[in-house]
């Protein structure tokens, strides 16, 4: 599958550095290869991106902020099942990889990045999200090596050591994610992503969330649970929260407001803010786009459960950026609800009718498939997929062109 | 809750079934139908019933260690992160918070493996082992 053709345009010795890369364990050396023309070039449609000539696949960047434990790898996996098939873990290799590869994707886990492990840390008196834990000139440099076509030697972050791992190849992929508590965090990085999101969770979901994955392990109680985030939220609130609003699209998961005192936060409220204005990005709308749309499809012709489904749409300012809010405060309960609600949503991206109720079916086992959650983390893969697809089609002449192998 | 019959997809207001096209070899419409309504969304099962189901999945003596080791270091971080927030000195301080993170850390990892035991048939060890099938990790795992 790899083939070393002529050198990419951007030349080695701007590619590869004098200095080697220090990673806590003793000196490895990068090794770059080249690949150029071996993957297959996705002729973009042209239709909704209005632009018509087709061109060379380049990867697209795409990265992914939350903090850790919130749904993140259920998000991915939404994402990444849009372009086909599963991500999976590497096979053969370090079997504590945080990597994931299906056929058109890949996704890297920025903690992967980490500058010191968990003993550096401890000696340092930094938590993992203080940024002076993590390596973002590494980031920088090896997100910027796969978006113009390069492999690159990525370190490998083991939890269950809290070592530091010996790297392992990540050839570059049609579509790259980087997920993380920090993807937006350096400017630099920040430039790379074709298109970034937050994932930011309120309060009162985290500890429920927190909760649900903890209260069963030996040495956790509910309040250990609650005195971990609390000791986190600091850092939390210094380095990672405030990234929400470099996001193209930051999905917020409140309480419901349907049910008055609710605790068990079952029933969830999500929004989802789009940021206006962004290339090949189209948001989705109710109804009559711009305008404010209130919305509960339950009445004559869809009957739903106690305690239904609000939708809220409208347009907004986040952060002095112009966006557009669409939001779901209920749940799902049968199919044609699910139906009905997309037949009713505008701006999908979707490539035929029934797609996303299709995509939240192949995943109903998923946390969050009865509410918004899983709504607009499918809608979102689907975004992501036009954007992807108009990327690629995007008009531009290299010299590649000329060299064109397969 | 869901409805426990399965839905047919004629009482949707859908076009004809040629138009659901999917980008994948197999039919949606099919697919779509043979998902009995009430097996659609199952939410998130609890730990409790992971456990029991990944009992099934490990094979390896490895994947067993990992299980153990995560759970003893997620016991005994909680109890390192409380005695270092003790008093007013702990409380707030460097070592408080960075002791609380590192059982962050460790909780989400055991999520993790727990996940993949649940969601998989196959052990996570299972291509390293085949590659490396006399380390003492690739053991295989006897209850």
């Amino acid at each position: 599958m790899s083939i070393p053709l002529a050198p990419h345009p951007l030349t080695p010795s701007s590619l590869s550095t004098t200095e080697d890369v220090r990673l806590g364990s003793p000196l490895l050396r990068r090794q770059f290869v080249f690949y150029t023309n071996w993957r297959k070039g996705r002729r973009g449609r042209g239709a909704s991106c209005g632009i018509s000539c087709s061109a060379e696949a380049r990867t697209v960047v795409i990265g992914l902020a939350a903090d850790s434990g919130c749904g993140k790898s259920t998000f991915m996996r939404r994402l990444t099942s849009v372009f086909g098939g599963a991500a999976e873990p590497p096979r053969g290799g370090n079997p504590e990889s945080n990597t994931l590869l299906s056929d058109t994707t890949t996704v890297i886990c920025l903690d992967d990045y980490h500058l010191l492990d968990r003993e550096g840390r401890k000696e340092e008196g930094v938590t993992a999200l203080d940024p002076r834990a993590n390596n973002f000139d590494l980031m920088y440099e090896q997100v910027k090596a796969l978006k113009a076509g390069v492999a690159v030697e990525k370190p490998i972050y083991n939890h269950v050591t809290g070592l530091l791992d010996p790297p392992e190849l990540i050839l570059p992929p049609n579509l790259l994610f980087i997920e993380g508590l920090h993807p937006m965090f350096d400017p630099r990085v920040r430039d790379l992503l074709d298109f970034s999101i937050y994932l930011d969770i309120s309060d009162e979901v985290k500890f429920a969330w927190k909760t649900q994955r903890d209260v069963e392990e030996r040495g956790h109680s509910l309040e250990s649970i609650q005195a971990s985030i609390e000791a986190r939220k600091p850092d939390f609130d210094a380095y990672v929260d405030p990234q929400k609003q470099y996001a193209d699209v930051v999905i917020e998961v409140l309480p419901t407001q349907l049910i008055p005192g609710d605790n068990e936060r079952k029933v969830l409220r999500v929004r989802m803010v789009m940021k206006e204005g962004v290339k090949y990005f189209n948001p989705v709308y109710l109804f009559d786009e711009g305008s404010s749309v209130s919305w509960i499809p339950c009445g004559r012709k869809l009957s739903c459960s106690y305690p239904g489904i609000k939708f809220f749409y409208g347009p907004d300012t986040y952060f002095s950026h112009e966006v557009s809010a669409l939001e779901m405060d209920g749940q799902f309960d049968r199919l044609d609800e699910l139906m009905y609600v997309e037949s009713h949503l505008n701006n999908l991206s979707t490539k035929y009718y029934g797609e996303a109720t299709e995509q939240m079916l192949k995943h109903g086992d998923f946390p969050g498939s009865n509410n918004g959650t899983g709504l607009f983390q499918t809608i979102i893969g689907l975004k992501i997929r036009e954007l992807y697809e108009c990327i690629v089609a995007e008009k531009s002449v290299t010299p590649l062109e000329a060299a064109k192998v397969f | 809750m869901a409805s426990s019959s399965s839905l047919s997809l004629s009482s949707l207001p859908l076009p004809s079934s040629s138009g659901l096209r999917s980008r994948s070899h197999r039919d949606p419409v099919a697919a779509i139908v043979s998902i009995p309504a009430s097996r659609w969304w199952q939410g998130r099962r609890g730990s409790a019933v992971a456990v029991a189901a990944s009992a099934a999945r490990k094979k390896y003596k490895g994947t067993v260690m990992r299980e153990e080791k995560l759970a003893g270091m997620i016991e005994r971080k909680v109890e390192e992160a409380k005695a270092a927030c003790e008093g007013e000195e702990g409380k707030g301080s460097d070592g408080c918070k960075v002791a609380w993170d590192e059982v962050e850390e460790v909780s989400q990892a055991m999520a993790h493996l727990r996940r993949r035991l649940a969601e998989s048939d196959r052990d996570p060890l299972e291509s390293f082992c085949q590659d490396n099938p006399e380390t003492d990790e690739c053991r295989v795992y006897e209850d």
